[in-house]
């Protein structure tokens, strides 16, 4: 079962990524992104089967049996592709190497530190996410896990990706141990460096992978939030994948619609990781279409989301109760709020006190302020900074719309928006300075 | 800008979140946190007088918030629920239903159990640990 189950996560995500790429990799880095994207597409769509088996009463093993043969039928196809041309790297010094493995040796020892502290994970992974896992694992019946008794805090509307994957991980490991939940946390945290920084030494070589890595791996809030085991840093990790393949594909002058599709694909995984995940592959679609006028490649991408977009409609008629964000605004209260100025200042005098807000970002934040003010906003627009800049636009809507007290929701929500984010935002702001300064 | 300058600032950047990260993850939390307590084992003995699915009614001795009214507004009650459920699901806890065939009693201060009793006018069940009660309607 567990050599099933580890089968259906490599061989679709190898079979995806070896569609969707036109060349084979040649390089180290090549390989470990698309290793990268594999592992979180692989993981995501054996949860999102998992899901979609459960809804239909199809039993595991057949989904797995089945994700298995696409797998290869995938891999089969895309055989004998020619090799992929090398580009010329920008090395990194050996003291940038030497940073980079400190930062990994105390983000490390910082994610061992807060589990330690916290064994059952941060109070949103109890209270949400492996509540849910527990749910599916012990109840047959897929209604008690959405029950509309269950109060707000459960939020039994949010789409089930992580604890789907925890509770497979529980029946393969035969006991509801910890550390299911904790590797999958350590793998997606993982991923979040590895995407967008080997997309980064893919395309502009070491120095440029290494800043990437370094700016997420010392984000003061990253190790903590990976160790939380909350969907916030998996979701990360899909806007990041479907982010550097919009990236990969627009650095290609016939802008493959294949990896576009598969960028869809990674943002409907998002989606189906949590509500915001729409959000993003909206602002995705509508970035690649305004800064590339392909309506073509838009309609890829956007059919490559189309099963986890299934798959989330379904789970949202059939299933979730109504999210708490739309039962309970009203016409009047959406009117009030939009038109309240008061409320846009205190949202801006909360996103600005965030910016400096040193325990959790230490000066990164104000330092991607300074350089998208200074230098990245002089640079074309690019299709992920893009769909980066309206789903801020779009959070602050959210915020000020919402009908919860301001304060509360955007203190207890706000810096999991901003790790949901980072990833791909690092990539959006360092691949256009990589680009300007390739020549200086 | 020149790259070399880029990955200068990055560096530092980079310098300054590790050192606030080993601060507080060695120094800081270290000498001013507690380390929490595993949630199950609190209810493990509670779980094996209840039923494994279903539906059962839930009581307090604090009060909880069924809804955000401010920042600091995530009291005692509200994290003895989630807890609760978590650890028992999935069994579904309705907050103060008291006319269910059985009823958890998780109290904050295991002496107020009569009192609870008293307010929500069930009986006691079991009491397989102080702080944690299954109650029923008389």
């Amino acid at each position: 079962m567990i050599l099933l189950a580890l089968l259906a996560i490599a061989l679709p995500g190898a079979g995806l990524v070896a569609w969707a790429f036109p060349e084979r990799a040649t390089t180290g880095a090549d390989r470990a992104l698309r290793i990268s994207i594999a592992l979180a597409l692989g993981l995501g769509a054996w949860s999102a089967a998992y899901a979609a088996g459960r809804m239909m009463g199809v039993p595991t093993p057949a989904k797995d049996v089945l994700l298995v043969a696409l797998g290869a039928a995938l891999l089969f196809a895309s055989r004998a592709r020619p090799a992929a041309t090398e580009r010329t790297a920008d090395a990194a010094p050996r003291w940038l190497w030497m940073l980079f493995f400190a930062a990994c040796a105390v983000s490390i020892a910082a994610f061992a530190e807060h589990d330690w502290r916290f064994p059952d994970g941060g109070w949103d992974a109890w209270m949400i996410w492996n509540l849910r896992a527990r749910f599916l694992v012990r109840d047959p019946d897929l209604r008690a896990a959405f029950s509309p008794d269950l109060l707000l805090w459960a939020h039994a509307d949010y789409p089930w990706l992580i604890p789907g994957a925890v509770a497979q991980g529980f029946v393969l490991a035969g006991r509801e141990t910890r550390l299911v939940p904790l590797a999958i946390a350590a793998e997606f945290g993982v991923l979040a460096v590895s995407v967008a920084s080997l997309t980064a030494t893919r395309l502009y070589g070491s120095r440029w992978g290494l800043l990437a890595a370094l700016a997420i791996l010392t984000l003061p809030a990253f190790p903590i939030l990976v160790s939380n085991q909350q969907s916030d840093i998996p979701l990360g990790v899909y806007l990041a994948c479907a982010g550097a393949l919009i990236v990969l594909a627009c650095a290609r002058d016939e802008r493959p619609a294949r990896m576009l599709a598969l960028a869809g694909f990674a943002a409907g995984l998002g989606a189906w990781t949590k509500n915001e995940g729409v959000l993003y592959a909206v602002c995705l679609a509508l970035g690649l279409l305004v800064r590339t006028r392909d309506v073509r490649g838009t309609l890829a991408f956007a059919a490559g989301a189309v099963p986890a977009g299934l798959l989330l409609l379904g789970f949202k008629i059939f299933y979730a109760p109504a999210n708490d964000l739309a039962r309970l605004s009203t016409a009047a209260s959406l009117i009030a709020h939009a038109l309240d100025p008061l409320r846009w200042g205190e949202l801006l005098v909360y996103a600005l006190r965030r910016v400096v807000f040193f325990q959790s970002f230490a000066l990164f934040l104000v330092a991607e302020v300074v350089a998208l003010t200074v230098w990245v906003r002089r640079t074309p627009g690019t299709p992920l900074g893009t769909a980066l800049i309206l789903a801020v636009a779009a959070f602050a809507a959210i915020y000020v719309l919402q009908p919860h007290p301001l304060r509360w929701i955007f203190r207890t929500s706000v810096d999991r928006l901003i790790l949901q984010l980072w990833p791909a935002t690092v990539l959006a702001t360092l691949l256009p300075l990589a680009r300007t300064t390739a020549r200086t | 800008m020149t790259r070399e300058r880029i990955t200068a600032v990055v560096a530092v950047l980079a310098v300054v979140g590790l050192l606030r990260s080993a601060w507080f993850h060695f120094v800081s939390e270290p000498r001013n946190d507690v380390r929490r307590e595993r949630i199950d084992p609190r209810y493990v003995p509670l779980k094996a007088l209840l039923p494994a699915t279903g539906e059962v009614g839930y009581v307090c001795d604090v009060p909880m918030l069924p809804w955000p009214a401010g920042f600091d507004d995530s009291p005692v009650g509200n994290r003895m629920y989630e807890q609760a459920q978590y650890a028992l699901a999935p069994l579904v806890l309705r907050y103060d239903d008291r006319r269910a065939p059985l009823v958890v009693a998780n109290l904050a201060d295991p002496a107020r159990l009569p009192e609870v009793q008293k307010r929500t006018g069930l009986v006691l069940v079991a009491e397989p640990r102080p702080g944690t009660a299954v109650l029923r309607p008389p």
